[in-house]
């Protein structure tokens, strides 16, 4: 088993708004087209409730 | 009012919602607006970035400036607002020798007033003639696309490239993809209302005095509350549900569009992807509404922010058609009308491109097409990218090309459409939007009578 711990995902609803990227207070996320979410990440999950297309989810990519 | 107020829902706190819902607060109603987003202004809202206030969707600016339908509605409801007239009202860029295709060698500003030098006095001729015509009811070109349309009477690739560059930067669509008789409505209503102008404080300005015209009104305006039902019975939407509960209401708006709208509608206890499917649901006006939601397309597009130490246009102007790029159709500059928009000394500038619906699956060369031309439009200017923005599908630039949205009635008659599935003929973007409204608020008016 991966020792990786889950973050949040993009699914492919994500239209590259890059709204989500003002409202990380951590720099985690970057788009050009989709977002992206690094590593940094600190799963405060407060991205999610930005998304206007539902594409941004805790855990990871199946 | 003796009796209890009637009560309105609307969903979405998109500039339709909160017109509509500031109007009928106004009007006396008890107004919930739901709002699924922490965030409220849907696509004309300010983000802030880095002491930039960019936006959700919007590039800031009002087409028709401050004597147009948005600035008139939102004087009337006692907003407190300020537009700043681009003046002139655009520059177009063209190349420094004619028969060239790009700005590689240089390039020419000119106003748009003096464009028409750049044209033969054949075509200038050509270009008066059809517009007098049109104006008099001699010809009617209908639903035809524009440039297929004037191509008939004019042939100039100046011309072509231009009329691309207007519709990709006021509606993003090319000047193919919208009918003629949009276009020389929209043309009617420049001459009628004037051209753009620049929000002071950005979209937000707009979106702030709403939700405080529908609070001083007794309205609220709820975010995190997703609407995830219409229910509908015996022909009449009867309540939603919002964050779980069900709401009644007399009165239902959809500002989320015809179709997502449509798709969370509960018939008689049957949810309802599409009603003449379920059996039971043989009702001809569901078949006939159906059909015309399969024909709605909404329209693609690309937003390039950035920020650059110089300001980019001359004093007074914040507009600029690109017709020699590579995709970018125009940018807005908007701290030309309001610096508070950028940090002290920076400037911010927001492109917009057109994006072909089947280029979407090639996004990342269209961004890299506009980036170029960013390189290419200011060579001796250090310009730093803020931000890329792509917009398609159910969080596109408009929810229906313009020229093909069809009304704000829905099979039920107190579920109403608003917003940019449901724009007004001729009126760009949020003046459609505006032209919407105010037919909306004229059929719950009379349905009220
Ligand atoms: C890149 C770009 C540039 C643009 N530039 C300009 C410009 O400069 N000038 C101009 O006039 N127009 C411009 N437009 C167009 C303009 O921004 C939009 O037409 C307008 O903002 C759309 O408003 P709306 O009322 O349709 O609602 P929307 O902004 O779509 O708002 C709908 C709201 O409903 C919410 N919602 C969705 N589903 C639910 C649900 N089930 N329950 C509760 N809430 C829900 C959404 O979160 C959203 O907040 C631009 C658009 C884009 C994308
Ligand atoms: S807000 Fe949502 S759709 Fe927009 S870029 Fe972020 S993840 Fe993608
Ligand atoms: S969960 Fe928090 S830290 Fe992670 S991307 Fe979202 S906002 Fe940023």
């Amino acid at each position: 088993m991966s020792r990786c711990i889950d973050k949040m995902y993009v699914n492919s609803n994500c239209v590259g708004c890059s709204q989500c990227i003002v409202f990380c207070k951590h720099g985690a996320i970057t788009a050009r087209g989709r977002a992206v979410i690094s590593k940094i990440c600190v799963e405060c999950r407060v991205c999610i409730s930005y998304c206007p297309m539902k594409a941004i989810q805790p855990g990871r990519e199946a | 009012m003796t009796e209890k107020a009637k009560k309105a829902v609307v969903i979405g706190s998109g500039l339709g919602g909160l017109l509509t819902a500031a109007q009928l607060a106004k009007d006396g109603w008890s107004v919930d607006v739901y709002e699924r987003l922490s965030l409220i202004g849907g696509r004309f809202a300010n983000i802030e970035y880095n002491g930039y206030q960019l936006s959700t969707g919007a590039l800031h600016m009002v087409p028709h400036g401050t004597k147009g339908p948005l600035a008139t509605m939102l004087r009337e409801l006692g907003a407190d607002f300020e537009i700043i007239q681009s003046s002139p009202m655009a520059i177009v860029r063209m190349p420094k020798n004619s028969g060239e295709t790009d700005y590689k060698n240089g390039y020419e500003d000119t106003s748009h007033v003096d464009f028409k030098k750049h044209l033969t006095s054949k075509n200038k001729l050509m270009m008066v003639l059809l517009t007098l015509s049109f104006n008099a009811g001699l010809i009617r070109p209908g639903k035809v696309g524009f440039k297929t349309w004037y191509s008939k009477y004019i042939h100039d690739d100046r011309i072509d490239r231009c009329a691309d560059s207007f519709t990709g930067w006021a509606l993003s669509t090319t000047a193919d993809e919208v009918t003629t008789r949009e276009v020389f409505k929209i043309f009617r209503n420049v001459y009628k209302y004037g051209g753009p102008g620049i929000l002071v404080g950005g979209c937000q300005t707009v979106i702030d005095e709403l939700v405080r015209i529908i609070s001083s009104n007794g309205g609220t305006v709820y975010t995190d509350m997703e609407v995830t039902r219409i229910i509908i019975q015996d022909g009449k939407a009867t309540g939603v549900i919002a964050g779980g509960k069900v709401i009644a209401a007399d009165l239902v708006i959809s500002d989320i569009g015809h179709k997502e709208a449509w798709e969370i509608c509960e018939i008689d206890g049957v949810e309802c992807g599409g009603a003449s499917q379920v059996s039971g649901f043989s009702n001809p006006a569901f078949k006939e509404y159906e059909e015309k939601l399969a024909g709605m397309k909404p329209s693609a597009g690309l937003k390039i922010c950035f920020a650059s130490d110089e300001q980019i246009l001359p004093d007074g102007c914040s507009l600029m058609l690109t017709p020699y790029t590579r995709r970018i159709n125009g940018l807005n500059e908007v701290t030309i009308a309001d610096p508070s928009l950028a940090p002290p000394g920076k400037h911010l500038v927001m492109c917009h491109q057109r994006t072909a619906l089947d280029r979407l699956d090639k996004i990342d060369e269209e961004i890299e097409l506009g980036l170029e031309d960013v390189k290419d439009l200011f060579p001796d200017k250090k310009i730093e990218i803020l931000i890329v923005q792509v917009h398609h599908g159910r969080w596109p630039v408009n929810r229906a090309f313009s020229g093909t949205d069809f009304g704000n009635k829905t099979p039920v008659s107190n579920l109403l459409v608003v917003g940019d599935g449901a724009k007004g003929e001729g009126g760009i973007e949020i003046e459609g939007i505006t032209f919407g409204v105010r037919d909306a608020m004229k059929l719950i008016r009379s349905m009220d009578r």
